[in-house]
């Protein structure tokens, strides 16, 4: 090449020329001096620890690598673990810069007090040591005699899957009904209940994990951060998925991460998903694409079922309330067990095959009488892909290509996709996802949706009690599926669970509210329905104001995740409330409205009070957190907060002990004993020791191992490996093998669950027994204005996770994430909208605009990011900016916060938010 | 593979090294023209220590230019290293240091004898009491002695400066605008004509001794001759990176749709000065202003011509 | 010998930026300013009219084996070692950018004195630059030295960087260059680069 002459490598060269070197080094002194400082440099001493990420409930297996220097010991580096086969060695951006979060110069390094005078909304407080903390905690506790009840706890994930063991007993020991866990509203109940109800799995944060590793066809609906920005451990599968050369298909009305992996992108009128799946399982059912063995088998298709003189649909059973089919090919009907995976033996043991379909006419005691499947297929005739291209903008020929590509595909997997919330149709659109898994038949199967080996584990223990007639001990610990569900439920909505006789204030307002007529929510579990209510007041429990004076908030931020933002500020700082105690490592903008600031140690800092099962992966393994590094700070280990709460709130802390033991079966005594021996040598965490010290021990027993060999394993290793999945499946595949964790044990295409609410007086169409239409309501007014075409400024809104960023975390602030969401700050933080309707409104890249809700009136600001890679009548927006406290240095005041935009409207099911339910006004600044 | 591209202007080399190209070219030729006018044409030693002075003071700027900007300006000891030369043979950075510094001592050693018969250095105590040492005695008489060996020393690595800073930006592979044979040879002409407007303002401003008028008629040709080579050169380049690659083409558009380029530089700092001389070469000026009028303009013709260069050289970054 | 080199398959790269952390901790990186990054992912959207894609696309140095940022370095900091990896000594260079100008892949990250310090207060007793250099990718040599790959390979969720050594041909990568999938940007300017990118789009019609 032109610019290259021949010459020595430098290597050569220094090799060869002696005298070259010598003398470059006689006349570099400079040079020489740092090198001399180098060599010195390389002392430094590297150790590995095993940990779990703490950024998502994907709940990563890492390594973490420290080195000491000059007796300086730092976390140098994050990986995914290697052992680990959940995400296979990999973590996403916001795992590799986590340690970022420990070293991030704005954490909350000391307990802090509000400064006397200052609002809630200011972010104004003084350090002060711990048991100053405590003391005012319990002095106010005191002064404004805050009940039990009065309190309400607040968690986010981190609190659920890390700390529930810890937390729903501490609520019974203080005798607290009153629980806001923030991904219920958004993405458990409104999203996974939708799921469980057909597969039966539930679980805080989703069981199922689908093998994209061996399918040959994935469908993915309203679904990206769960794959592609990023989930690792479903990322990394699908990766593998499409390397061999599966079909992609994304529904999606903007060109997602995932949909730009997509073989075919299907930009879909937001809200409008409902319509397309219905008309797809309309074609698979009628013309057949569907493993009838399997439906036959293991759902609840061939029950016979009717429609009762109101019109309800409902399942025909004997007098002790068991199904009954009918026998393939022969006018017979059948009795099947209550409970069982297996709908070819009877009640008398009997095999048989039962019918999908009855002969026409058929009727039994001068009833109509007709399968689920029947009733089903009969709910979907008016849902044509000519009906849903209406509907959806997607032409009719490519519903029904797709339906048929997908039905003739094997094995393929539609994605059970994972934030709920949105529209009052998304329990139903991830019900029919998951109905139409089940009609491939792919549910714990090879290329199908595979649950956890932490499910299987699970059920198959719960099976085993039920079989044998024992109660269950510690539910928390070992209950599955909906039984799990139905447990928490009933534990905080009966008032006879606790000696002041109150259930939650939730369920309060809900009785309420459906005594007068109003709209009411049938299952708010842990939502926030009702709780701007307690604090003013306007909840009444046998006459008497049900008040809520006192937050304890622990790894949740609801002024940034909850809808609209007023909402939890003007909660928060209402003068009914007297006491707000926060948990957190960070200032987020709910920080801003506490009285209490208690600094919780960061996941690299601590050990953790427990073993926990390996999140979803398909294989049975442990793991646990080991501290890389000492706390930097004055911090505390969340356990042991509730255990010095407990103190203050009721005293109760044997009663604390009881309860840990009740729900998660660690045993008190051998606890209270190491408690006490660890409070001689050490001041804080000594609880958190306590607890992991017996549940090694307990394990162990368990294991039949010790708990050295445990320690050994976990430290070498990170994970303890029990079963591989294939022996997993062969074992306990649901429902292959083992019935599904739902009331029947079959796969429920009619829900049993919505029967009872529809009993209940809950008649809405959210609450079909069977998958149904549910229209969203876009705009408010006239049938005439809803028809009409979106005005010239109008535009629907649609918001997603952004790929560096958790929910509206404070890992925005994250230097090393911060820069990255810097370096594509037009993508990340700005609006998307299309350039042929940006151009109508003269706005231009990087514009400042206006964007107003037209139907609340709700205003906020941004920036255009005009793009092709969206539909042109949505507006986008990644929703984890806007932070507003200042204390975030790095991150407030960038970008746009959905919740300035988003009213309070709530679907009747769980309360989940329809965050997209209306249209927004765009005018350029 | 299929991507896209995005043409760019870099902002790494800005300004600044258009003035450390621009010194250094002009500094550098001016202290060639004068030696070898002194060495073979006519011995002056006011020309000497014009060009001496100016070659050194430019380079010094320049190189200072350069300095200023380096991230570690201690490890510039690297360059200074005559030995970079055996380890780094094939940077022109390297070769261009060491080309000033060796113009440098080359030149002002060669001026010495004449500094120490001057006497306005003299007026400086401290030079006088340098030059009045008997060690720079010493080396004055052995320069006296090798005059026209350490003359063309110093100009070899003049002229070799002057080439550098057009071989320089010649390196830059993916600036179709620089990476071109055209650019060393237009760099070097250019460094030279604008030696030559250099000495015609210092010889019509300050030098007014007529005994340099036949210098003086001789600096006007070659500069015309120089001018017209120049814009030879450039029609070559227009002419070659039109119908080059698309980011040639860029650059093209960015100098061709510049005032500062078409007019500045091409129109008054080449086209006016050509028949302001033309005319002065052919019929002769009476007043002496037309010709400083064209030195001046291709003085400020040879700095447009680096800082537009340098600001229009288009990269291409695929994705 | 060992010729070291990466592939990127477009295909499963999905701009989650895990590389980009992962470089930015494992190489210490001036992290505070959002422009110094030894490997950044574009999104970009590319095609024409309706027919368009979103594409995410890696870039790093591309260990050139004839790179012109070490031809121009007059100091010897860039330099090229034996298994195919440019790297640079911050020990030698000055800082003269001659190497950002001779890049024809914008591979070049500027680290100052201000960054130094910076980086002492960021990265703590660990940080393991002493001097300023015109900074870039490594292929981090030094874990590749200990076997390991790098740090933004051994992370991407997508798989979608995959690094090996040419010279074996039964590396899946060399395998992949050999067939002619993997295909270096910009070949012309005769740079022969050591990173191959897979073709993520197929265009209809
Ligand atoms: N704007 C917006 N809102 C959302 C979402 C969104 O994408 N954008 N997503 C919704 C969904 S799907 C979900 S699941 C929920 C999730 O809601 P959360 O579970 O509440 O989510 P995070 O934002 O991860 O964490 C909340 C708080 O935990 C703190 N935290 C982090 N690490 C620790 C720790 O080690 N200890 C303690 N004590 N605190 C810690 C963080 O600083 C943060 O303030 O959000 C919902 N709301
Ligand atoms: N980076 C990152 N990853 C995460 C998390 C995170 O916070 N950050 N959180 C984890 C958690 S708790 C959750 S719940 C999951 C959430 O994972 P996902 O369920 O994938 O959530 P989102 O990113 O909110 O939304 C997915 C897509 O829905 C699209 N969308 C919006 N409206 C509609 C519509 O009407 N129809 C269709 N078809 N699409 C629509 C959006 O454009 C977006 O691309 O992610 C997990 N992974
Ligand atoms: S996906 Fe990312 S944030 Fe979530 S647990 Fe894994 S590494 Fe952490
Ligand atoms: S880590 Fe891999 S998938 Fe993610 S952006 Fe980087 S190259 Fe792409
Ligand atoms: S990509 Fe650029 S920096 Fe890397 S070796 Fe090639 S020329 Fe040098
Ligand atoms: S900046 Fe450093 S590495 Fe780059 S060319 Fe100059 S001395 Fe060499
Ligand atoms: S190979 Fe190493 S230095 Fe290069 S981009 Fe990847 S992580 Fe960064
Ligand atoms: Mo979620």
């Amino acid at each position: 090449m032109a610019w290259s002459i021949p010459r020595l490598s430098r290597r050569a060269f220094l090799k060869t020329t002696g005298l070259g070197a010598a003398g470059l080094t006689l006349l570099s002194p400079a040079t020489q001096l740092v090198k001399d400082a180098a060599a010195e440099e390389e002392e430094a001493k590297e150790e590995i620890y095993y940990s779990i990420c703490n950024f998502c409930s994907s709940l990563c297996n890492l390594r973490v690598t420290t080195r000491t220097h000059k007796g300086k010991k730092r976390v140098v580096k994050l990986d995914g673990n290697p052992y680990s086969t959940l995400n296979r060695g990999k973590i996403c951006a916001r795992g590799q810069a986590g340690l970022r979060q420990t070293y991030d110069t704005d954490r909350i390094k000391t307990p802090m007090i509000r400064v006397k005078g200052r609002k809630r909304g200011d972010y104004a407080f003084r350090p002060a040591s711990w048991e100053e903390a405590y003391d005012y905690i319990a002095k106010k506790v005191q002064a404004a005699r805050i009940k039990p009840w009065e309190w309400t706890m607040v968690g986010g994930w981190t609190s659920c899957v890390f700390y529930m063991n810890w937390a729903v007993p501490f609520a019974m020991a203080n005798e607290i009904p009153n629980i806001v866990a923030s991904p219920m509203q958004h993405c458990v109940t409104t999203g996974h209940l939708g799921t469980d109800m057909v597969t039966g799995n539930f679980n805080i944060h989703d069981e199922v994990l689908p093998d994209f590793d061996n399918a040959k066809y994935i469908l993915l609906v309203a679904n990206n951060a769960s794959i592609g920005a990023v989930s690792t451990c479903r990322m990394v599968r699908f990766a593998q998925g499409r390397k061999k050369g599966a079909k992609i298909v994304a529904l999606d009305p903007r060109r997602s991460e995932t949909a730009a992996k997509a073989d075919e992108w299907i930009p879909i009128k937001p809200g409008t998903d409902l319509a397309f799946l219905l008309a797809m399982m309309r074609i698979l059912m009628s013309d057949g694409l569907y493993d009838g063995d399997f439906l036959c088998r293991h759902t609840n298709m061939p029950f016979l079922a009717y429609r009762d003189e109101a019109g309800e649909l409902r399942l025909l059973s004997d007098a002790e309330g068991r199904p009954q089919v009918l026998v393939e090919g022969a006018a017979q009907v059948r009795v099947l067990p209550k409970f069982t995976n297996d709908n070819q033996r009877d009640i008398e043991g009997h095999t048989f095959t039962p019918a999908l379909t009855t002969p026409k006419g058929f009727s039994l005691d001068g009833r109509a009488v007709m399968t689920v499947f029947e009733a089903q297929l009969q709910e979907l005739a008016p849902y044509t892909p000519e009906w849903a291209a209406e509907i959806t903008g997607i032409p009719a020929q490519d519903i029904r290509r797709i339906a048929y590509e997908f039905g003739t595909t094997r094995p393929a997997i539609i994605d059970p996709g994972w934030h709920g919330a949105r529209f009052g149709n998304v329990m139903m659109l991830r019900r029919v996802q998951a109905m139409i898994q089940a009609l491939t038949g792919g549910i714990d199967r090879v290329g199908g949706w595979i649950n956890s080996g932490e499910v299987h584990h699970k059920a198959a223990h719960m099976y085993e009690a039920m079989e044998h007639g024992y109660e269950m001990g510690s539910p928390l610990a070992s209950l599955a599926g909906m039984a799990f569900a139905k447990m928490v439920i009933n534990a905080l909505s009966k008032g006879e669970n606790f000696s002041h006789g109150r259930p939650g204030w939730t369920w309060a307002w809900n009785a309420q509210e459906q005594a007068a007529g109003r709209f009411n929510v049938a299952l708010p579990v842990m939502t926030d329905s009702g709780l701007k209510e307690s604090v003013e007041g306007r909840v009444k429990f046998k006459g008497e104001p049900y008040l809520t004076r006192a937050f304890l908030i622990n790894a949740s931020n609801p002024v940034r995740h909850y809808y609209p933002d007023t909402r939890w500020k003007e909660t928060l700082a209402h003068e009914n409330v007297e006491l707000v105690v926060l948990i957190d490592v960070l200032p987020s903008d709910t920080a801003l409205y506490a009285d209490v600031i208690l600094p919780n140690t960061t996941y690299l800092e601590r050990d953790e009070p427990t073993l926990y099962g390996n999140g979803v992966n398909h294989d049975l393994a442990l793991t646990t957190r080991y501290a890389a590094i000492p706390p930097l700070y004055d911090t505390e280990e969340a356990a042991d907060i509730l255990l010095k709460m407990t103190e203050i709130i009721s005293g109760n802390t044997d009663t604390f002990h009881d309860w840990v033991e009740k729900l998660t079966g660690l045993r008190a005594e051998p606890i209270k004993a190491a408690l006490a021996r660890n409070r001689q040598k050490m001041k804080k965490g000594a609880y958190q020791q306590a607890c992991r010290e017996v549940a090694f021990a307990q394990t162990a027993d368990r294991l039949g191992v010790t708990p050295q060999h445990i320690d050994e394993v976990l430290r070498a290793k990170g994970v303890y490996h029990e079963m591989d999945r294939d022996t997993v499946l062969a074992r306990y595949a649901m429902p292959a093998k083992l019935p599904v964790p739902t009331e029947s044990g079959r796969i429920e295409f009619y829900s049993s669950l919505m029967c009872q609410l529809r009993d209940g007086g809950h008649t809405e169409p959210n609450f079909s027994v069977l998958a149904t239409y549910i229209p969203v309501k876009l705009r408010s007014g006239s049938p005439q204005e809803v028809a009409a075409p979106l005005a010239k400024d109008e535009f629907y809104f649609t918001y997603g996770k952004t790929p560096t960023v958790s929910h509206g975390s404070t890992n925005s602030n994250n230097p090393v994430l911060a820069a990255i969401n810097e370096f594509k700050t037009d993508v990340y933080k700005g609006v998307w909208i299309h350039p042929s309707r940006a151009q109508a409104l003269g706005i231009r890249m990087g514009d400042r605009i206006q964007i107003t809700n037209t139907q609340s009136g709700q205003q906020t600001t941004g920036h255009a990011y005009v793009t092709r890679l969206i539909h042109p009548d949505v507006l986008f927006v990644y929703s984890s900016f806007g932070v507003e406290n200042k204390a975030l240095s790095r991150t407030h005041g960038e970008g746009t916060a959905t919740s300035k935009l988003i009213p309070y409207q709530v679907e009747p099911v769980v309360a989940g938010f329809r965050s997209q339910e209306f249209t927004v006004r765009v005018t350029r600044l | 593979m299929d991507v896209n591209m995005t043409y760019t202007t870099q902002e790494i080399w800005t300004w600044w090294l258009a003035i450390y190209l621009y010194f250094g070219g002009l500094g550098a030729a001016t202290l060639a023209v004068t030696f070898l006018t002194d060495m073979y044409l006519k011995p002056d030693r006011g020309l000497v220590i014009w060009g001496a002075g100016a070659g050194v003071v430019l380079l010094a700027l320049g190189s200072l230019m350069l300095f200023g900007h380096l991230l570690d300006k201690f490890a510039v000891i690297n360059v200074l290293n005559p030995l970079v030369l055996f380890h780094k043979p094939d940077a022109w950075i390297a070769w261009g240091t060491q080309f000033i510094i060796w113009m440098m001592v080359w030149g002002i050693l060669y001026a010495l004898p004449y500094v120490r018969e001057t006497d306005f250095p003299r007026k400086v105590p401290f030079i006088r009491g340098l030059i009045d040492q008997p060690f720079v005695i010493g080396i004055a008489h052995l320069v006296k002695r090798f005059r026209r060996a350490v003359g063309w020393l110093a100009v070899v690595n003049g002229v070799g400066v002057a080439v550098y800073t057009g071989l320089l930006l010649q390196s830059f592979p993916a600036v179709p605008l620089w990476h071109n044979p055209a650019v060393p040879l237009l760099f070097t002409i250019s460094a030279f004509s604008t030696a030559m407007a250099f000495l015609l303002v210092v010889m019509y401003t300050l030098m007014h001794d007529q005994a340099h008028e036949h210098v003086r008629v001789l600096y006007e040709r070659i500069d015309l001759v120089l001018i017209a080579a120049e814009l030879v050169v450039l029609f070559s380049l227009y002419q070659y990176l039109k119908n080059g690659s698309e980011s040639a083409v860029r650059s093209l558009e960015l100098l061709w749709n510049d005032y500062g380029w078409v007019v500045g530089f091409i129109g008054f700092g080449l086209i006016a000065p050509f028949f302001l001389e033309l005319k002065g070469v052919i019929q002769g000026w009476r007043s002496r202003v037309p010709i400083l009028t064209a030195s001046v303009l291709v003085l400020i013709g040879g700095y447009l011509l680096r800082h537009y260069f340098m600001y229009a050289g288009v990269y291409a970054y695929p994705w | 010998m060992t010729h070291y080199a990466m592939v990127i398959d477009l295909n499963t790269c999905v701009g989650c930026n895990a590389c980009m952390a992962a470089c930015a901790m494992e190489n210490q990186t001036p992290v505070w300013d959002k422009n110094k990054w030894r490997t950044y992912v574009h999104d970009k959207e590319i095609g024409l009219g309706s027919d368009v894609h979103r594409r995410f696309f890696p870039r790093l140095c591309n260990h050139c084996d004839n790179p012109p940022c070490m031809t121009v370095c007059p100091t010897g900091a860039t330099y090229k070692k034996p298994n195919g990896i440019v790297m640079v000594d911050q020990d030698l260079c000055m800082g003269c950018r001659a190497c950002a100008m001779a890049c024809p892949y914008q591979a070049r990250v500027e680290v100052s004195w201000a960054d130094v310090k910076e980086g002492r207060a960021f990265y703590g007793s660990d940080y393991r630059r002493r001097r300023p250099s015109v900074d870039k990718c490594s292929f981090c040599d030094h874990r590749v030295e200990q076997g390991l790959k790098p740090a933004c390979v051994e992370t991407c969720v997508g798989s979608a960087r995959l690094f090996g050594d040419l010279d074996d041909p039964e590396d899946p990568i060399a395998q992949m260059v050999a067939s002619g999938v993997a295909r270096p940007l910009m070949p012309h300017i005769g740079t022969r680069p050591n990173v191959y990118y897979i073709d993520d789009i197929r265009w209809r019609g």
